[in-house]
């Protein structure tokens, strides 16, 4: 669950205040506005890699700036718009290092990491990419071997900064409902920016939405009409 | 095949040896005889000068690949090794007699090795392309080469032969009793690599996914700066700037193991840099009879056309 208070993101100066909103554990919300708009900004305050300028961010009910760095993504997971296109790491690798902040100081996985690894790869059914190299994955399946490492992160909160930009249609539908399924029956607290929202609005989820006007990010709750969205945001 | 390579490294060369002159070299040294003396003080150091500075000089390698995110990176071509030898040129070549002594040479170089490392790593938090950084890496070191040039203008002819033949590089020049100092020094380094193995592994991804595993950044790069300035510091100091070895193993070791769990990739080029010294330094010998080739000309030789390979692969 996330909660904000009275916070106003920005780097030197302040970009967006937000409304005091409360996101919780078995939805899927959905972050829209403009290029430039401070999605980004939003994204990284509260995954803690950028300050609040002021007011809080509540992470389960824990302070995001009183966290500790090493048990923070034990907490959130953050998926980033760019695949990192490294050679010779296999995809097992890859979902692996999510596993990080479990290991000891030697980073070995041990049985139980393997097994979370493992079902971790079988809930998105992409098992089967496991010995590739993730040089090799098309678009489709790089965003699913993203998505299989932010599970076996075992983060209550999941965060994908644009994860269907540049998907096919149908990889875009498949991505969306695997996301929307994961947050009901895992419990999960998913936040997708997007600029699909022909798309996103079919899973009738609640957005948040950078208003241009007021320059504020507020909550449009379910149902949300396209019409109201486009007028608030572009 | 590390020992076996090692051996064969102790019977080339153009006194034959036994292996009890080795024996009896090391364990009950006979001041007398001439092949013992030769064992003792000049093969034996050899092997393990050629062991340890192919070890060290590619787990830096790997280090720093991995640190700045880029395959092209080394202690050679980001100026490491130039820093180490603008502080043993100003070591000779200003007469002070403390750092013309080894520890003074040896601090120097260290020194030398640090302070580029944190000028490098400095840069690296500016430019945002890794060509960029190598770039940079290069210009360093033709400045230091041009500050060096005129130091060895202004030297005169004994501080210039010293000068010039510590920077073509030997493995000749350390003895039985400095190894003492050497090995344990080496080994600390390489066994300390073993605890960033974690961060490491995390650093593939980039600075900026490492942190949301939860990774120490600041003190990752520190240590890593550190040990590079350690390993660095202590080769290039009795051996000279040793280039393209750090470059050429680990991406060599990467595209034999095809993996970029760093416990493998640290191991691999540990085993793999050495022989690869080693065996540079057995053609440098069975080369001996007819002429006198300086170990950095032959990684020269070998490791740029190597690097031209890996960077057409990649642009390809």
């Amino acid at each position: 669950m996330i909660r904000t208070s009275e916070l106003t993101i920005g780097y030197t100066h302040q970009l967006l205040t937000v409304d005091n909103v409360q996101l919780n554990t078995s939805e899927l919300y959905f972050l829209i506005g403009k290029n430039g708009s401070g999605k980004s900004t939003f994204f990284k305050t509260i995954t803690g890699s950028t300050p609040c300028l002021s007011g809080k961010v509540l992470l389960n009910k824990q302070n995001v700036s009183s966290i500790p760095l090493a048990t923070l993504p034990t907490v959130v997971s953050f998926v980033g718009p760019h695949f990192p296109s490294v050679d010779f790491l296999t995809v097992e690798q890859y979902v692996g290092l999510a596993r990080t902040p479990y290991t000891n100081q030697f980073g070995r996985l041990k049985d139980e990491d393997h097994k979370i690894i493992q079902d971790s790869l079988s809930i998105i059914d992409i098992e089967h990419l496991k010995e590739r190299f993730v040089t090799e994955l098309s678009d489709g399946e790089k965003q699913m071997v993203a998505i299989a490492k932010a599970l076996a992160q075992q983060t209550d909160i999941i965060i994908l900064d644009e994860p269907t930009a540049f998907l096919d249609y149908s990889n875009k539908t498949i991505v969306l409902n695997i996301l929307q399924q994961i947050s009901i029956e895992m419990n999960k607290c998913i936040i997708i920016s997007t600029h699909d929202i022909d798309m996103s609005i079919e899973l009738g989820c609640s957005y948040l939405v950078v208003n241009k006007n007021k320059k504020r990010i507020q909550l449009v709750n379910s149902p949300v009409k396209k019409e109201v969205l486009l007028a608030l945001a572009f | 095949m590390t020992p076996a390579i090692a051996a064969l490294h102790l019977f080339v060369g153009q006194i034959h040896l036994s292996i009890d002159d080795y024996w009896n070299g090391l364990f009950s040294f006979d001041k007398s005889s001439v092949n013992e003396i030769i064992a003792r003080d000049f093969r034996t150091p050899r092997l393990l000068m050629a062991l340890i500075a192919g070890a060290c000089l590619s787990v830096v390698g790997l280090m720093m690949q991995t640190l700045f995110n880029n395959p092209l990176a080394g202690p050679y071509v980001l100026g490491i090794n130039s820093g180490s030898s603008l502080f043993v040129a100003l070591s000779i070549m200003t007469g002070v007699p403390f750092f013309a002594s080894d520890f003074g040479l040896i601090i120097n170089s260290l020194f030398g090795a640090f302070l580029f490392g944190l000028i490098i790593l400095f840069f690296s938090r500016i430019v945002r392309t890794q060509i960029s950084l190598l770039l940079i890496g290069l210009m360093l070191g033709s400045f230091i080469s041009a500050f060096v040039a005129f130091l060895q203008s202004a030297s005169d002819a004994q501080e210039l032969k010293v000068f010039t033949l510590w920077a073509l590089g030997s493995l000749q020049k350390v003895d039985f009793d400095q190894l003492a100092y050497i090995v344990p020094i080496a080994l600390t380094g390489i066994a300390s690599t073993f605890f960033i193995v974690k961060p490491l592994n995390a650093l593939v991804l980039g600075e900026a996914e490492a942190k949301l595993l939860g990774i120490n950044i600041k003190t990752t790069r520190l240590i890593i700066i550190i040990l590079t300035a350690i390993l660095t510091g202590l080769v290039t100091a009795f051996c000279g700037p040793i280039a393209f070895v750090g470059l050429a193993v680990p991406n060599l070791v990467r595209i034999l193991f095809k993996t970029q769990q760093h416990l493998t990739l640290i191991i691999a080029s540990v085993l793999i840099g050495s022989i690869f010294i080693v065996l540079c330094d057995i053609l440098i010998q069975l080369l001996e009879p007819y002429f006198m080739l300086p170990i950095n000309v032959l990684t020269s030789i070998i490791g740029a056309p190597m690097v031209i390979l890996f960077i057409l692969k990649r642009l390809k």
